[in-house]
């Protein structure tokens, strides 16, 4: 194999080791990754304990929420029930459908991630361990407190939709609607960070040998995942802004009576919304392609075939937003394009479905609680595909659209397609994170109540929406002929309830979290994390050299174990894991890894806070915990760029590797390069927005102001780009005041950019431009809104480029933190440059 | 006793036959027809995968070899899918553009106006205006087999005319006007319902479509374009007193009524022609108005119209008595 | 509220307070009705937008008397004598068979009304 990065192949020929390990050089190893003890244990950040608690987090929601849905069917089981009133029913079903999408499904994949990716990979960690501390106390704080809006009916009522004009300050004029859109915005948020991690996580911390191709099926899932989640996530955060925006000072986006439209808020929406199924579905799938094999003792059939079907999957999901706006009365040529992707997205999923039938049939399935989920799950993912493909098709769509049919439908995917294969995976990989496996016993009683149970409750759901039951109603009168479905549904709610309750009997009985000494490799399964490990993951990295390392080397458990592979013990004397490449997995550097600090956590409560307080609008209270958050995310920060006590250390077998990686090298740069993806993303679809709504209304659009504004403006935020990139050259530069020439350099171009941005806002007011008057107005503001948001964002990077240098931090050998403020300058002026032409050059100039 | 018995057509309502699946025209025809055909198609994959798996799990140990391999993957989890998708979007296409057809010219058109939560009417007059034209409320009455043209469109929020057994739903938004065709080829009443949430009481959205012979349906529209009749007896005149008296005319047109102008509610100059009040919710007759008028948030919770607890019971009688007779 | 009404109220609640003690004695009965039929058509013209009924669920007025237990009720309306002859009168024009009633005149034919008769007294 050719090398990707000039290391030597041939370098992986010295492992196994022989010989006697030194003396101690295990109980070093433990003892830097020794977690927080006592009341210290909320600042851990090792994927163990964070990923555990990151899944019961998750599993608390998806109770909490079908908790909700225990009441709603409850209300639904006799016609014009009183149980609750109308309005809690609206807010009931707005917050299953929110907690489930955005508080348990996709929180618990990612979470699976979190538990699971280090050492499926063959990593000590996630690169990014204390990111993943912020998501999850971020999420779960911030979801507890949007949960309990429901208590005081304060719960978002628009639905998990939240189509404007209904959700409008108009119409919806309490603070209910706000919970929705500060508090998903902010959960977004923790996704996207979660995303970032697994993304590095997979690309860049692989075990050596790991090539892509020999990359597991669940790293795969994992990437293709949070890629979808970077691209899908973007479009919300958006819409949610551009939403509350509207509802905060009156810009008119979605209000059509002043140039606005309902419909670029379905756009937005979907745009994320359809993907957010496949997103939830393709990590499910790669569980299931990782579980498979094992309890049908069989080789994947069609390893390959089930990647690329993940890829597709991935790609074309991203052109089907528009089938659920087939009754918007969409043009005929659309509804055949989105048509033809809908269904084409079923072929990769038929793929994967026919890829485990062929799997089981070439080994011989155990029917034990995983086997039995997945079987139940892979039944019942084929019954909400195939009426997925009747809804793909827009006439029948029309007949079944916003009915009991769809409701339905959208529980057989999700509970075939990602719940069910979650019920499997925490049968599965209980052995692995805690000291005993669950109960065989209980586990089958769980399973054929919710199999059951889902049937009952779904199936008859097809003919009510047939019948003519719309969805989203908190009654249905008598004589109707709904009474009987409606009633066979709700048993069904309950027997399902009961096989959760089942499941939540059997983990408080026999889940005992374990960083050390787990139940071990149950089901002889062939993946890196059946290693014997601890909180440090296992003792040695193993170079691998196939899909199934445990089944081909039977050894190799023995050999990790004594630590004859990279990085036996502690090379650095801290918390450190292995950096390759992308590609063939070559081992590049030595990262260290961050220890437990409140930092991250304060940080994340904080930014809860600071969200969950702008939505009664208590401004002051809101800036004092945003205050406390940006120091909390400071401090943490401070230390990142700390000097290393060596150069290059041994990993093991002689093998040298610095201690630093620099440039696109360094996992840092890979971190920022994709947080800059996602706010491209979000500039792209603001550009999206811009032109659709001028699509809709350009005789109320004005003239842009004066050419030579544009040409000032864009002049400064090409000077502000030209400063950074000198900057971070003259860093570099080994010589006395380089540091001081180059932090003065950062600080001109950050005064120039807020220049530019100013003189962008002064001309387009001075053009007599209202945001509260157009669509025009409405987007060239917010698009002056987000740049104000950067302009803020670059000056906080500014005070620590200059705090760091009064320090006397800064180092030519050490410029990372460089490197990455340079790249987010660069992105923020060019994007801001590139929005000032687009909304001064068209319409008018270029078009 | 002042009306014949009538029904409120609950057949019309009816959850069986699913109304989905029973047409009564041919806009809707074709959609049952597509249904039972995917319904068809998911029933013999479904199959297939059973038996797939089925064998897979169960099966002879010869057999399980033949489809434990990629093959299986290539033909059924491939070809086959691709074979029977083409097949369904040619088919689904094909019928977009049918249901899509541009009106013919001379075409009936009605505009329905979505509001929370009720649908204003207007018979539009052959230039497609509104100048003249015959104004109703959650009642809209075709001809019998001639294609009528509805203009879809929202006073507030987002709302989804469904009329099931006529043929599609379509939304109603704000800012847009969409276009359906509909027609019925049997006299009788069709239940409709708001399909796309509109908060508060969404669920008690309904509407129903009349569809009528043509020359009955014509001397319908003439009655419908004359004002109100003024009131034929003592009961009736005091009605029109308590309707003027409580300011009902600050929300309500009633044409021929001095001062009855408000166009937030129904237009009630012929409501006592209507098959149903309150959207689609009650039959019509003087002891649900006098109902629906004492207590519409008991019936129709956070609907727009107060309850009109203030009442007596003379003028609950009057006022019943005055709207019933405004045929 | 007139003397009269007043005194038909004490008599209906002693009235319903004798019946929940002494059983069905007093109950009444319309034998040629069709209860079924009863409930049916008074589902079909809305009695329920005034009225709570046994067995209607939906709607459930409150602007007139619930009208469960009718068969054991000494009075109807402002005082009348709850008999079938004086009630299916009373159901269809009530003005008429009682003025002062704030009951509308119903959309029912006496055979109707008889069913509806016998379907309140036997719930």
């Amino acid at each position: 194999m050719k090398s990707e990065t000039g290391f030597d192949h041939k370098l992986y020929e010295r492992f196994p080791t022989e010989g006697e390990r030194p003396e101690g050089e295990l109980e070093a190893l433990e003892k830097v990754w020794c977690g927080p003890k006592g009341w210290g244990w909320f600042t851990a950040i090792n994927n163990n304990y964070v990923g555990i608690l990151f899944i019961g987090a998750a599993f608390l929601f998806f109770t909490l929420a079908g908790i909700l849905a225990l009441v709603m069917r409850t209300q639904l089981a006799v016609p014009d029930a009183g149980f609750v009133g109308v309005d809690t029913y609206n807010q009931l079903f707005t917050m299953h459908g929110t907690i489930m999408m955005f508080l348990f499904a996709v929180p618990m994949v990612e979470a699976l991630a979190v538990l699971l990716l280090p050492q499926v990979l063959g990593a000590r960690d996630l690169p990014f361990p204390r990111l993943g501390a912020y998501a999850l106390w971020a999420y779960l704080v911030g979801g507890l407190i949007f949960f309990c809006s429901i208590f005081f009916s304060l719960a978002p009522d628009g639905g998990w939709f939240m189509y404007p004009p209904l959700t409008s300050k108009t119409y919806s004029p309490g603070i209910n609607a706000d919970f929705w859109l500060l508090g998903i915005g902010f959960i977004e948020i923790s996704a996207i960070a979660g995303a970032i991690e697994i993304i590095v996580g997979v690309m860049r911390t692989r075990a050596p040998g790991m090539t892509l191709a020999k990359m597991p099926i669940f790293a795969w899932a994992m990437l293709i995942f949070a890629v979808m989640i970077i691209i899908a996530f973007p479009s919300v955060i958006l819409a949610t802004t551009l939403m509350e925006l509207e509802r905060l000072f009156d810009w008119p986006f979605f209000d059509a009576a002043r140039g606005g439209d309902p419909l670029l808020w379905q756009h937005l929406f979907w745009f994320f919304g359809h993907p957010e199924v496949y997103i939830i579905f393709l990590p499910a799938a790669g569980a299931m392609s990782t579980m498979i094999p094992v309890i049908a003792r069989h080789r994947l059939v069609g390893h390959p075939l089930v990647v690329m079907a993940m890829l597709a999957t991935g790609f074309i999901s991203f052109g089907v937003w528009s089938h659920h706006m087939f009754t918007t009365g969409m043009p005929t040529m659309s509804v055949g394009f989105f048509s033809a992707a809908s269904m084409a997205v079923s072929l990769p999923a038929g793929v994967q479905v026919f890829a485990w039938i062929a799997t089981m049939a070439a080994g011989k399935m155990r029917f034990n609680v995983p086997g039995l989920f997945i079987l139940g799950g892979l039944l019942i993912f084929v019954m909400g595909g195939l009426t997925g493909v009747m809804v793909a098709m827009a006439p029948f769509d029309w007949v079944v659209h916003d009915t009991y049919f769809i409701v339905a439908h959208l529980h057989y995917v999700l509970i075939g397609g990602m719940v069910f294969p979650v019920f499997a995976a925490i049968y599965y990989w209980t052995p692995f994170a805690g000291r005993r496996r669950l109960s065989e016993r209980t586990g089958k009683i769980a399973f054929w109540l919710m199999f059951t149970g889902m049937h009952v409750t779904f199936l008859p759901m097809h003919l009510t929406g047939l019948m003519g039951m719309p969805r989203r109603v908190f009654t249905y009168l008598p004589d109707r002929g709904l009474d009987l479905v409606n009633l066979i549904s709700t048993v069904g709610a309950f027997l399902f309830a009961l096989g959760v309750l089942a499941v939540i009997i059997d983990l408080v009985r026999n889940f005992r979290p374990a960083t050390e000494g787990n139940a071990g490799n149950v089901f002889d399964s062939p993946g890196l994390e059946w290693l014997p490990s601890g909180l440090y993951s296992t003792r040695s990295i193993p170079v691998v050299k196939s899909l199934y390392p445990l089944w081909d080397n039977p050894e190799l458990m023995r050999e990790v174990k004594e630590g004859r592979y990279f990085l036996p013990g502690t090379a650095t004397g801290e918390r450190e894991t292995l950096i390759t490449s992308p590609l063939n997995a070559e081992p590049q550097y030595v990262a260290r890894m961050p220890t437990p600090s409140p930092w991250h956590f304060w940080g994340a409560i904080f930014t809860a806070v600071f969200f969950m307080l702008l939505v009664p609008s208590a401004y002051g209270p809101a800036a004092v915990a945003g205050v406390i958050a940006v120091v909390c995310l400071m401090g943490w920060a401070w230390k990142l760029d700390e000097p290393m006590s060596a150069e290059t250390v041994d990993v093991g077998a002689g093998i040298r590797l610095p201690t630093y990686g620099v440039g696109s090298t360094s996992h840092g740069w890979w971190a920022m390069t994709i947080l800059l993806f996602v706010a491209g993303v979000v500039a792209a679809m603001s550009m999206f927005s811009y032109v659709f709504l001028w699509s809709r209304r350009p005789d109320t659009w004005i003239d842009p102001p004066a050419m030579w504004s544009l040409i000032v403006v864009v002049g400064g935020y090409v000077l502000s780009i030209a400063l950074m990139l000198g900057a971070r050259k003259v860093v570099r530069l080994d010589r006395p005041r380089m540091a001081m020439i180059a932090t003065g350099m950062v600080v001109l171009a950050w005064a120039a950019m807020a220049a530019a941005w100013r003189i962008d806002w002064v001309t387009w007011s001075g053009a007599g431009l209202d945001p509260t008057r157009s669509g025009q107005g409405a987007t060239v503001f917010s698009f002056i809104g987000w740049q104000g948001f950067y302009v803020i964002v670059c000056a906080l990077m500014t005070l620590y480029v200059v705090m760091r240098w009064l320090r006397g931090r800064v180092s030519p050998a050490r410029p990372t933190s460089y490197d990455v403020i340079t790249l987010f300058f660069v992105f923020v002026a060019a994007q801001a440059g590139l929005a000032a032409l687009l909304t001064r050059l068209f319409p008018g100039v270029v078009l | 006793m002042t009306s014949p018995p009538i029904s409120m057509s609950t057949e019309a309502f009816a959850g069986w036959p699913p109304p989905a699946l029973t047409s009564a025209g041919p806009f809707a025809a074709p959609l049952v027809t597509l249904s039972w055909g995917v319904f068809a198609m998911a029933a013999v994959v479904l199959l297939i995968v059973i038996a797939a798996l089925v064998l897979a799990l169960f099966g002879r140990e010869d057999l399980k070899a033949k489809i434990g391999n990629q093959r299986l993957i290539w033909y059924a989890g491939l070809a086959f899918p691709v074979v029977v998708l083409s097949a369904l979007l040619i088919w689904g296409l094909s019928l977009t553009s049918a249901l899509t057809g541009e009106p013919e010219p001379g075409e009936m058109r009605v505009r329905v106006t979505g509001e929370m939560w009720w649908w204003r009417v207007a018979y539009l007059n052959p230039e497609g205006g509104e100048a003249g034209a015959v104004q109703s409320a959650n009642e809209v009455r075709i001809p019998v087999g001639e294609p009528v043209t509805f203009e879809l469109e929202s006073a507030d929020v987002i709302h989804s005319f469904w009329v099931p057994r006529l043929g599609p739903k379509l939304d109603m938004i704000p800012g847009r006007t969409n276009i359906l065709r509909l027609q019925a080829d049997e006299a009788g009443t069709y239940g409709g319902q708001c399909a796309e949430y509109c908060g508060g009481p969404h669920a008690l959205m309904g509407l129903v479509v009349v569809a009528m012979p043509r020359d009955e349906f014509d001397a319908w529209m003439a009655e419908q374009g004359e004002a109100a009749a003024a009131p034929t007896d003592a009961l009736a005149a005091q009605g029109l007193e308590v309707f003027q008296d409580n300011g009902c005319g600050a929300c309500h047109v009633v044409r021929g009524a001095p001062g009855a102008s408000g166009l937030a509610g129904p237009d009630l100059t012929h409501v006592g022609s209507r098959r149903t009040i309150g959207a689609g919710i009650l039959p019509n007759n003087r002891g649900t108005l006098a109902g629906w008028i004492a207590d519409s948030q008991g019936i129709k919770p956070g609907n727009r119209m107060p309850s009109y607890t203030t009442l007596s019971g003379d003028e609950l009688q009057a006022v019943a008595a005055y709207l019933d007779g405004l045929e | 509220m007139n003397g009269t009404g007043a005194t038909g109220m004490v008599l209906m609640a002693l009235a319903l307070a004798a019946c929940s003690g002494a059983g069905e004695t007093r109950t009444r009965a319309v034998p040629s009705g069709d209860p079924e039929r009863g409930l049916r058509i008074m589902n079909e013209v809305g009695c329920g937008s005034c009225h709570a009924i046994p067995g209607i669920d939906w709607p459930q007025g409150r602007v007139g008397p619930p009208l469960s237990g009718m068969g054991g009720r000494a009075l109807i309306g402002s005082g009348l004598p709850n008999r079938p002859e004086t009630l299916i009168p009373y159901l269809m024009n009530a003005p008429v068979a009682d003025p002062g009633s704030a009951m509308p005149p119903m959309p029912i034919s006496e055979e109707e009304a008889r069913d509806i008769a016998a379907y309140l007294y036997e719930h």
